[in-house]
């Protein structure tokens, strides 16, 4: 196996440009469009029926009419695949949420054990995006700290930039698509903190191995050569987390799927950020020690063959 | 392929670990607690919010979550389960339950304690229930009893006035129960209990239209300071404080969110996911051995022990009431496959790296594993600590995947040094360089 040289860290201008237009139009259309936020965060009944042999749109909204749910013309009623009907409602208090689906099983004949009912009060949202910042300040903070502590600062301040460069892009490629915020969408951008740093780590390991008594070679070549060398660990550790996350996407069912979908797209963001963004901002910076500014000069004319 | 004691050790050690996972997972159905997601029933999130200009202590909140599990008892559901989240909500669980409104209801409420002279109560099925309820409340049954009829009988104070609650001992150093009222209270109260005292009458106090104490007044009690003496448990002088100081409920506690899940979709979700994670593994095995030859079968291997040690924890786990499995924990198991996985790749390349660099296989094989499970740990702390952080301050479907990733990790970490690494240090002995091809090394240097 011939041994990888892509220069990468000569493309580092082409990827900070791309890194800022995928953060620059993720902001905008996170600004302009916004997230399209589910039920989760409006308040709102969901009922999953199943089992309805013979009973159409027509009969669910009429019994949803007799059970006293208000609004009911502007309840959505969708049909699933399997016979069955998702019923979305604005009722957002729990208790009359359980009563209604009672009172519409009973009429439609439906058995309970095959229904889901989920309702969710008007703070509920705002409950979850405001622990679910808690969590990501306290989890920056920390890894902050631990990075510096057991690496340095400048490595500790440029992955936590390709962490929120990751994340920006993931909350973009939501308003873009206006796909639906859920609290799994949450869940999944905060997961994707973990994953985008341990592929930063894995590089800035091995620049870091590389970078004690360095004399033949500039930081930037130096960096450059590491992650050469790290390579086929970095495109294979990168599959071996999208395959599973594409299993969820196809067969773990409704619920999964929207966690999925999330992650996938953090995933391919952490992989490239860490080549893209994190390595070469480093080395940039280190770049202006002045250790490394003279061996920067002692090699420029290399570089500049 | 000789073996090394450290080596040795590390396998048997594994072998042993393995063997007390799969007694302790195995049948898994009764071995790992399922979820309300997955086996169905009503699962509430309540969050408190302060009452007035006040703040949330954490001694409010503790005694928010012992009043709610003192209603969820009442519910007399098996299993029921009061949880914190985050820094202000509560996960309320309740499997199995069909009835939700009224357990709905009964959580919502501000919690409505009541004070009633027990002569003034005229009505005999009412006190007929009073009686029946005292003797299952007293005789700890768990049973749902039923509420006392509204109409048969008259408090004449409520629990607003009981500034404190609190269990204590007595002057023989019994348990008992102390009260303090507002003055207000104070003055209902030395008037009921001059008057009850003389004939050693009853206070009936109930929760939510439930009897739950019957004590007899012994002296008239004029400055509201009370003693409730009896032979109480521990639990049971517990519960009663929690009860009278309910009266009190130190914060507004509002429902969230609900969520009934029936047991038949939470099946089909279950096998869903179980689906995912089959096609996932396959997939990742098939890439293994694909790329890696046979270190990809090495850590084809290593997964089955990583998975075995997993379900070996989770079993654990769930015997220790820590854990149930929801659709965001499978979720998190599936995606661990990635995390496992990834420790082996670290390894494999390293180990080619440094043949191909020139070295024996046997030194390759020390220095690749010593320098790649120093890159894993490294890169597994940081992912650990941001786990921790959202398992402990996050709140909703978040939490059951931080734990299963956090497990993951450690567990992964296990495998790594007590199987990867070794078997690699083994191999390399002289097997690898017997077959070099069918182990995607380079033959390289082979005078091992």
């Amino acid at each position: 196996m011939a041994k990888t040289r892509i220069d990468f860290m000569g493309k580092k201008k082409y990827f900070f440009a791309l890194s800022g237009a995928l953060v620059a139009i993720s902001i905008a259309a996170l600004l302009i469009r916004g997230l399209t936020f589910g039920i989760d965060f409006q308040g709102g009944t969901t009922m999953t029926l199943s089992g309805a042999e013979g009973v159409t749109t027509e009969d669910v909204r009429a019994a949803l009419e007799e059970a006293g749910v208000p609004d009911t013309s502007n309840a959505t009623i969708q049909p699933t695949d399997d016979g069955g009907f998702i019923v979305r409602t604005a009722e957002s208090d729990t208790a009359r949420a359980q009563e209604a689906f009672s009172a519409v099983s009973e009429m439609l004949g439906l058995p309970p054990q095959d229904a889901n009912v989920t309702t969710i009060g008007p703070g509920w949202g705002d409950n979850v995006t405001e622990a679910s910042l808690v969590a990501l300040a306290v989890s920056i903070v920390a890894i902050l700290i631990y990075i510096s502590l057991r690496f340095e600062y400048k490595m500790s301040l440029t992955a936590v930039l390709a962490l929120l460069h990751d994340t920006t892009i993931v909350l973009g490629v939501y308003a873009i698509s206006g796909r639906e915020v859920t609290p799994n969408t949450i869940a999944a951008v905060l997961t994707i903190l973990g994953y985008s740093l341990y592929d930063t780590i894995v590089v800035f390991h091995r620049i870091r191995e590389n970078a004690t008594g360095l004399t033949k070679m500039s930081f930037m070549e130096m960096t450059n050569e590491s992650i050469n060398q790290v390579l086929m660990r970095w495109v294979n550790t990168g599959l071996i987390q999208v395959i599973p996350v594409f299993a969820l996407f196809f067969f773990g069912g409704e619920t999964l799927r929207d966690f999925a979908f999330a992650m996938a797209m953090g995933l391919l963001a952490a992989a490239y950020s860490t080549i893209g963004l994190a390595s070469p901002l480093y080395a940039v910076w280190k770049e202006r020690e002045p250790k490394f500014q003279a061996l920067k000069r002692k090699y420029a004319a290399h570089a500049a063959k | 392929m000789k073996l090394k004691p450290t080596n040795a050790w590390a396998l048997i050690a594994l072998a042993l670990l393995l063997a007390v996972s799969v007694w302790s997972f195995w049948p898994v159905e009764e071995k790992i607690t399922q979820g309300l997601d997955i086996k169905g029933g009503l699962s509430v999130t309540l969050t408190a919010s302060p009452l007035g200009a006040g703040e949330l202590t954490e001694e409010t909140m503790s005694r928010v979550e012992t009043i709610l599990i003192e209603r969820v008892n009442g519910f007399g559901v098996s299993e029921a389960s009061v949880q914190r989240q985050g820094q202000r909500s509560f996960l309320v669980q309740l499997p199995g339950v069909q009835n939700a409104q009224d357990a709905l209801r009964l959580l919502g409420e501000p919690g409505k304690l009541e004070f009633v002279d027990l002569t003034s109560v005229t009505d005999t099925a009412t006190l007929d229930l009073i009686a029946q309820q005292l003797e299952a409340e007293y005789s700890g049954e768990e049973t749902t009893l039923p509420q006392l009829d509204p109409e048969g009988y008259e408090p004449f104070m409520t629990g607003e006035v009981v500034t404190d609650a609190r269990v204590t001992t007595d002057e023989y150093g019994n348990l008992a129960v102390s009260i303090s009222m507002s003055g207000e209270g104070a003055d209902v109260w030395g008037d009921v209990t001059t008057r009850l005292s003389a004939t050693r009458g009853q206070v009936l106090i109930a929760l939510d239209g439930r009897a739950k104490s019957a004590p007899a007044v012994q002296t008239p009690i004029l400055d509201g300071d009370t003693l409730i003496t009896g032979s109480f448990t521990v639990d049971e002088a517990k519960g009663l404080a929690a009860i009278l100081q309910s009266g009190a409920m130190p914060a507004e506690v509002a429902i969230d969110e609900s969520r009934l899940v029936g047991p038949t979709l939470g099946k089909e979700s279950l096998d869903q996911g179980l689906l995912a994670g089959l096609v996932g593994l396959a997939l990742v095995a098939a890439f293994m051995v694909a790329y890696y030859r046979g270190l990809g079968l090495v850590s084809i291997v290593a997964l089955v022990a990583y998975a075995l040690l997993m379900l070996g924890s989770l079993g654990i786990l769930s015997r220790m009431n820590a854990f149930a499995l929801t659709l965001p924990g499978i979720a998190g198991l599936i995606l661990s496959i990635g995390v496992a996985v990834d420790t082996s790749i670290l390894i494999f390349e390293r180990l080619k790296e440094e043949i191909e660099a020139g070295r024996t296989h046997r030194s390759a094989a020390k220095s690749a594993v010593r320098h790649a499970i120093g890159t894993s740990i490294d890169a597994d702390i940081v992912t650990l600590v941001s786990a921790i952080a959202l398992y402990a301050l996050a709140i909703g479907p978040v939490r059951g995947f931080a734990f299963t990733l956090i497990l993951g990790i450690a567990i992964d970490l296990v495998a790594a040094l007590l199987f990867t690494g070794p078997i690699v240090r083994m191999l390399a002995e002289g097997t690898m360089s017997k077959a070099p091809a069918f182990w995607g090394v380079k033959g390289g240097d082979t005078r091992g």
